[in-house]
């Protein structure tokens, strides 16, 4: 007979979609936190390298923009945490726990947000190929098993149209620029390439990967992803005047497959592993700031909840009766 | 103390497919949530399939409306936030490269999927 595991395997396999409170496997709720957790986390942190920028960008218009992006950034991590808690429920670990986690060293976050970005060029390669990967793994992630999930990318995916052409727009204008704007992107691609080329993950998939595969919570392997991205972002970045720092990258006329140098796998995930990117420190030091500075806030928010639950549960009416 | 004349009100929101958001399709009214989700598959429901109807106490709903200082609004121009903002494809094409929008990215991405099962 089928157990319920199995059942449930055939399920999702067949294209159904999962709600928070259907029965699932432990395994595939634990997979789910941790992808979602992370996603979430990784918007959050993903703030920082471009919060940087809001205070020094060029024009007006270029500050708006980053900054109404940032917004987003968090916006996205906030949704994408209320899924996490949702699932979470059961282990009975809510907002607080998922956040502390990360200055805890218990969540990780995506390796490009340990990273510098000195310079204005660099602000706009994260919003060109950043987001332009992190877009390629969403719109892969639209097909999630988890219906609460693939619903929110909906929502986060409209969003980040604008971040897209918001990036293009930055890199655009330094490609069409002087000498030294050239320069100065030229300078970023070679800091964010190998960098992306780690983001997507190792060509060999580890054990929980392979399980999400299984589960449809994911529907394309690391190097399938990576190879969209580098199909759709090489030719253009080649296209500007830029070069791509991999002497290896070249595309196989017959398979339409890409080779490209291996980043350097190790360095990259002993950075995302125990947050000892250059950055990291610093950047984990600004998060902690604002969760131990408005920690009063949340404390008063607690007890004002507190207090509203007492005045409904009182009826506002009979409170002023026995005035 | 008086008793009410009528049984307590319950909006309803209906979802049509499981990637689709729930939407505010009207009100019953009803003794409980479950006798509300009963009331609601014969007032809404009497045609069209539903992936999940949501009822709600009337009483529980706060609407912004009652207090305009949160309702969203969009008095001052907002283009920089927006995809149209920017005119990317005239310097794409100046570089010779295609100028790429999201739906694309989408598009390519689904289309592999089917591609798969
Ligand atoms: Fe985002
Ligand atoms: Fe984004």
């Amino acid at each position: 007979m089928q157990s319920r595991e199995e059942a449930f395997m055939a399920r999702v396999q067949s294209g159904e979609k999962v709600e928070v409170m259907d029965w699932m496997p432990d395994e595939y709720r634990n997979l789910l936190i941790k992808q979602i957790h992370m996603h979430g986390i990784s918007e959050v942190m993903g703030a920082y390298p471009e919060r940087e920028w809001v205070m020094k960008a060029p024009t007006i218009r270029r500050k708006l923009a980053l900054n109404a992006k940032i917004q987003d950034e968090i916006g996205h991590g906030q949704m994408l945490l209320r899924l996490a808690e949702d699932l979470s429920q059961p282990y009975g670990r809510g907002r607080e726990d998922l956040m502390d986690d990360v200055l805890d060293g218990r969540v990780k976050f995506h390796n490009v947000f340990h990273l510098e970005a000195p310079t204005w060029a660099d602000a706009g390669v994260i919003g060109f190929l950043v987001d332009g990967g992190a877009i390629i793994t969403q719109a892969m992630l639209l097909g999630s098993s988890y219906a609460p999930y693939g619903r929110m990318l909906k929502r986060i995916v409209a969003e980040e149209s604008f971040h897209m052409q918001h990036g293009e727009s930055v890199v655009l204008a330094l490609a069409a620029g002087t000498p030294a704007q050239k320069a100065m992107l030229q300078g970023a691609i070679d800091r964010w390439w190998p960098a992306m080329m780690f983001f997507f993950g190792p060509r060999e998939m580890g054990a929980s990967s392979r399980r999400m595969l299984d589960y449809r919570i994911r529907t394309m392997t690391n190097e399938e992803l990576r190879q969209k991205f580098i199909n759709r972002y090489a030719p253009r970045i080649q296209a500007l005047g830029v070069s791509i720092p991999d002497p290896a990258l070249k595309q196989d006329p017959a398979t339409g497959q890409w080779s490209y140098t291996d980043p350097d796998w190790d360095w990259f995930s002993y950075v995302v592993h125990h947050n000892a990117g250059p950055r990291s420190a610093d950047r984990l030091g600004l998060r902690r700031e604002a969760h131990d500075g408005l920690r009063w806030a949340r404390e008063a928010s607690l007890q004002a909840a507190r207090h509203f639950a007492k005045e409904a549960d009182h009826g506002i009416s009979a409170g002023y009766a026995g005035l | 103390m008086e008793f009410p004349r009528d049984t307590p009100v319950y909006e309803v929101f209906a979802q049509r497919e499981a990637l689709s958001f729930p939407t505010h399709v009207g009100s019953v009214r009803a003794s409980s949530p479950e006798m509300a989700l009963q009331m609601a598959r014969e007032a809404y429901f009497r045609r069209e399939a539903a992936y999940d109807v949501w009822v709600v106490p009337e009483s529980a709903i706060t609407r912004a409306r009652e207090y305009p200082e949160v309702l969203p609004v969009a008095p001052e121009e907002k283009t920089y936030r927006l995809p149209g903002g920017y005119d990317n494809a005239p310097l794409w094409k100046r570089f010779k490269a295609e100028a790429q929008t999201i739906e694309q990215v989408a598009e390519e991405m689904a289309a592999k999927k089917e591609g798969r099962s």
